[in-house]
């Protein structure tokens, strides 16, 4: 560890001793019709092959020696600028690139430096702007963000309609999803089938799945880095839709022209609005919508510092007799500081919290009942990048979070008399400090190493419970507790987390890649049922639950073809996982004070072949993304012991997603999906009981089966009408239809008594989208 | 009950979703010794079933066992089951009284091929059911119109309590064969929980009709309340989530561990099954114009 630092130390060192008669020039990059900032925007040197790219604030760095240069501004699908600059001082030069007039050449699917893939020493990433989800046909026409990131190499779900997303063998627990930095706990509307982030409001979608840099940390498999747009500064606009499910408006506007913007978002579904006029006066009261709000504002005080303010609520609502809801609210506030032409600041401060609420709408309070549970928490996380020179970056900041756990706020009140049944609260603090730097080396290599260290202490007020060890597989009998006060230390851990990414230049069109990080985790979603439910519990680590790990390695060739028209890239990764949380047979997880003797701890492991081929620009964009891959876990306890596959394992897995712009008017889309079944556990035997057939597994073993493959193929179609020059109001219209082919893909195979004959035991394929979805939606823009 | 609401929920919105009968060829697992036991305190006949499982897709009753030796030691007293070749063991309390010690133990003891299995369970008290009410509900999301019966009683304070609640319409049982509908109870509340001395939650009392076919005026609403042990409260609970377990929030299959163990130990001698026993008190109502 000393070494590494010493290392460090040398490199800044010999970087400023070489340093000669150096100025920089920095500033941002910004778009000139919304005032947005462009995240990759280049800035380059071409006479000297010097350049460097705007980081996600777009905000630029470049030292040069003294000197007249022609510096060059550009972004896919915008114009680019020359600006000859004389270098004697430094100086903040900020642009406004314009955009391209011929949109239909250039669309790009991510609006990045067309050879950034193979140039840059990230690996392992897949973004996706939110043009490209729109263009995606998706269920019932609802652009989903999550939907199109299953559709990337190395991610799989176990199921259409179950909420979340595998990364490369990691549960669905262990992606860090951010909206504009602030965790999501739960990223779902009605159980999964579509999810919270509202497409009008996303600016792009950065799903990293290897070579994590140490700026990351927290979970073990990926981060999934949504941004939010900014507020147009130029300009009044709104945006809006009518679909199958939601309707939705966004404005967004100046509210200082060019300082300071404003972008409001919402949706509502409205089946519950349609379908009261048809439902009979009982059924007249029930509930049941979902809607999200997203709102941002940005604000540029001086040249040297911006402010943003985000936030996102959202709930489902479900009642009729009962009361069932559930959401997420997310604020975040963001400074950006320039301390000079080299060091920049990021600070960010965010609240997250999401909730569900159960109970029975009676109209008597003696004999109601309630309960709740949430996860709240509250971070600060400073963030510095220095650009030390043209081949040194160094990063380094911390983070801070603190979170409250209420696994169960629950009253009950029978005939008068109320009971208070909560479960104690749980209380953590996660401390992350990291460093790193991304440095070249001569002209083919890049590496980017530093390290991450963190920390996770469990605090009172709480109970340290220990539990009797007994047979695996069996619940653990509770031994002792001990009580520990307000803010005492239960338990707490550490770990080094080291990461280092390698680039080296084969040719001017291919690179290879390798990567290795370790990841720690310290909150642990609680859920054994196949999809994930809203009631699902996060939980701190504590002294019974230990912090997830994963060790990955990451092995990648990318080339472009074509004049980086086409990109393509295989990569193969291996992961190791320790103390990953399962269950006990038959676990209780709902509603238990000794809920951690129903927990087991195991190892996984996953390992795979990613294939991706994307063309970027064009009339036909699209891409098509293979994977290869196993993941398994090892309990003691499950499956005698034994290795067994994940119930999200899929062998092969197929996308292919395409669009063509046909003519000004028309444009077409479509996706096909393929991969292997899931596991499924099948039972060998059958007892009767009270009359009750009940199946039983002699061997005792987990995922001994699969179900059949999963394919599904899409198409929609987009009619733009003719608009008159100038004409500021435009709308399309998006007809698409789901699983073309009504093919009915199983999501599980159970088993179950025939409830005619009490005697025949049957197996049922349950399918969640049994046939074609077809669907119309209207959006507009003014 | 949660696990009941979400998929209800489900249901009603997963309006695209289909189940079909599909065809699959299953591995075939060795035959074991199943026990079926509740007995409970009352004089009806009682009785101890015996079977041995079999393959998964038999779809037929599963076979019998009639020669094994089945007897509940009690506190000073023993009770002899007699086959009557058909895979029952019955005792009749008519001839030397019934199985009625409250708060003490009992031990099952069966002998089958040269081996003897064993289990014991306490007769744990039960509450009176202090009276039955009923009341005419409008339909709603999930329950139809019509009446709907609700039962009064009062957890026994100071002390954990399991209960197993079985409500009948005139002579049949609601939700027959519908394990997922079985009507559990701890401290009168639901599981997992510090509740104690309540009288039976809303939830739970109000949970004696069946929501789909709700009472009428003139008939009976009948309820049995059973105490029963820890382990027994367990094996139902495991029952009803594995009798039934599929879709979206399905959890892994598992199977269900019995309360019932070889007497030496030896686990390759493994049984299924359960052994209970309990105290059980009977309430009625008959449904009258509101």
């Amino acid at each position: 560890m000393k070494n590494f630092f010493s290392f460090l130390c040398f490199i800044l060192l010999t970087s400023s001793l070489f340093a000669q008669e150096k100025y920089t020039i920095s500033g941002y990059v910004k778009s000139a019709k919304t005032g947005e900032e462009l995240i990759g925007a280049t800035v380059a040197v071409r006479a000297k092959s010097i350049g460097t790219s705007a980081n996600v604030y777009g905000f630029y760095s470049l030292t040069l020696e003294a000197g007249t240069y022609e510096v060059t501004y550009s972004f896919i699908g915008y114009q680019e600028i020359n600006k000859t600059i004389e270098l004697n001082s430094n100086q903040q030069i900020n642009v406004e690139l314009k955009e391209q007039v011929n949109e239909l050449e250039v669309v790009d699917v991510d609006g990045e430096k067309s050879d950034n893939n193979i140039k840059q020493v990230e690996m392992s990433v897949n973004k996706i702007d939110s043009k490209t989800i729109k263009k995606i046909p998706a269920l019932l026409g609802e652009a989903d963000v999550i939907k199109s990131v299953l559709l990337l190499p190395g991610v799989s779900t176990v199921g259409e309609g179950s909420t979340g997303f595998n990364v490369r063998g990691g549960g669905i627990d262990q992606n860090l999803v951010l909206l504009d930095e602030a965790p999501v706990y739960n990223s779902s509307h009605l159980f999964g089938f579509f999810s919270v982030f509202n497409p009008d409001a996303v600016k792009n979608v950065k799903l990293i799945k290897g070579g994590i840099a140490p700026e990351y940390g927290g979970r073990l498999s990926s981060i999934l880095d949504i941004r939010m747009k900014e507020g147009n500064k130029k300009e009044f606009t709104g945006s809006g839709g009518v679909g199958a499910i939601f309707s939705r408006l966004s404005l967004e506007g100046p509210i200082k022209k060019d300082k300071a913007s404003f972008l409001i978002a919402g949706r509502r579904s409205y089946a519950d609005i349609l379908a009261k006029p048809f439902l009979n006066e009982g059924l007249r009261d029930s509930r049941f919508y979902f809607y999200d709000l997203t709102a941002k504002v940005n604000y540029e005080i001086d040249p040297k510092n911006r402010l943003f303010l985000s936030g996102y609520f959202g709930r489902d609502v479900f009642g009729s007799g009962f009361l069932f809801n559930w959401g997420n609210a997310t604020a975040t506030a963001r400074w950006n500081h320039i301390f000079n032409d080299r060091l920049f600041m990021n600070l960010t401060t965010y609240y997250s919290d999401y909730d569900y609420a159960f109970g029975v709408e009676e109209d008597d309070p003696d004999d109601d009942f309630e309960w709740s549970s949430s996860i709240v928490s509250y971070s600060v996380k400073p963030d510095f990048s220095y650009y030390i020179n043209n081949n040194n970056t160094l990063k380094f900041g911390g983070q801070s979070i603190y979170y409250n756990f209420k696994p169960a706020k629950a009253e009950f009140a029978s005939n008068g008399a109320r009971n208070d049944l909560s479960l104690p609260e749980k209380y953590g603090i996660e401390n992350g400090l990291y460093i790193q730097n991304e440095q070249s080396i001569g002209s083919r290599i890049k590496i980017l190493y530093g390290l991450r260290w963190s920390h996770f202490a469990y605090l009172g007020k709480g109970e340290k419970q220990i539990y009797r060890d007994t047979v695996p597989g069996i619940r653990k009998e509770l031994e002792s507790a001990e009580s520990f006060d307000q803010n005492e230390v239960i338990a707490d851990y550490n770990n080094f987390e080291p990461r280092l990414s390698i680039k080296y230049d084969l040719d001017e069109f291919s690179s290879v890649k390798g990567s290795y990080n370790r990841m720690s985790q310290y909150l642990h979603l609680i859920s054994n049922t196949v999809a994930s439910t809203p009631v699902d519990l996060w939980l701190p680590t504590t002294n019974n639950i230990k912090p997830q790990i994963a060790d990955q390695i990451a092995v990648g060739y990318f080339r472009n073809f074509n004049d980086n028209k086409y990109e393509a890239s295989a990569e193969v990764f291996a992961k190791d996982f320790q103390n990953q949380i399962d269950y006990i047979d038959n676990a209780d997880l709902f509603f238990n004070e000794q809920l951690e003797g129903d927990l087991l701890i195991g190892s996984g492991r996953a390992y795979g072949l990613e294939l991706f081929v994307k063309k970027r620009t064009g009339r036909m964009t699209g891409w098509v993304s293979y994977t290869l891959s196993r993941s398994e876990r090892e309990v003691d306890g499950i499956n005698r012991g034994e290795w067994y596959p994940t119930r999200f394992d899929r062998t092969h897995n197929l996308s292919v997603v395409g669009s063509y712009d046909w003519n000004e008017k028309w444009s077409f889309s479509a996706n096909f999906v393929y991969s292997s079944g899931t596991p499924a556990t099948f039972p060998t035997n059958r007892y009767e009981i009270q009359g009750v057939v009940l199946p039983h597994n002699i061997n005792e073993s987990r995922n001994n089966y699969r179900i059949p493959a999963y394919h599904r193929l899409d198409i929609s179609a987009t009619l733009t009408p003719n608009y008159k020059e100038g004409q500021k109001f435009k709308g399309e219209w998006v007809f698409s239809v789901y699983n073309v082919y009504n093919r009915r893909n199983p999501f599980s195979i159970f088993f179950e008594q025939n409830e005619d004959n009490s005697l025949v035991t049957q197996a049922i394929r349950y399918s969640v989208v049994g046939s074609f979805v077809p669907a119309v939606s209207y959006n507009f823009k003014f | 009950m949660m696990k009941k609401l979400l998929y209800t929920m489900l249901v009603s919105f997963t309006f695209m979703a289909c189940e079909d009968v599909i065809d699959v060829d299953l591995d075939q697992g060795q035959s074991q010794l199943v026990v079926d036991a509740f007995i409970t305190n009352d004089s009806s006949l009682q009785t101890v079933r015996l079977t041995k499982s079999a393959d998964y897709f038999l779809n037929a009753p599963t076979p019998s066992v009639t020669k094994a030796s089945v007897k509940i030691q009690g506190p000073g007293l023993s009770y002899n089951f007699v086959s009557d070749n058909q895979g029952n063991y019955q005792y009749n309390p008519q001839t030397s009284g019934a199985i009625d010690s409250i708060g003490f133990p009992y031990k099952l003891e069966i002998q089958y091929e040269n081996k003897t299995y064993t289990s014991i369970s306490v007769l744990n008290p039960v509450p009176k059911i202090d009276s039955m009410t009923r009341s005419f509900e409008e339909e709603e999301l999930g329950q139809e119109e019509g009446y709907y019966s609700q039962f009064w009683a009062q957890d026994f304070p100071g002390r954990d309590d399991y209960y197993w609640i079985k409500a009948y319409k005139n002579d049949s049982a609601i939700n027959a064969l519908e394990p997922s509908s079985l009507i559990l109870s701890q401290n009168a509340a639901f599981s997992g929980n510090a509740a104690d001395g309540l009288i039976f939650i809303l939830p739970i009392r109000a949970a004696i009709t069946n929501e789909e076919k709700p009472l009428e005026v003139g008939d009976t609403s009948i309820v049995e309340l059973l105490s029963i042990n820890a382990d027994v409260f367990e094996f139902l609970e495991q029952l009803t989530i594995q009798a039934n377990n599929g879709g979206l929030f399905s959890t892994p299959p598992a199977n269900i561990r019995s309360n019932i163990k070889d007497a030496f130990g030896n686990p390759q001698d493994e049984v299924l099954g359960v052994f209970s026993v309990s105290a059980i008190e009977t309430g009625s109502l008959i449904i009258t114009a509101e």
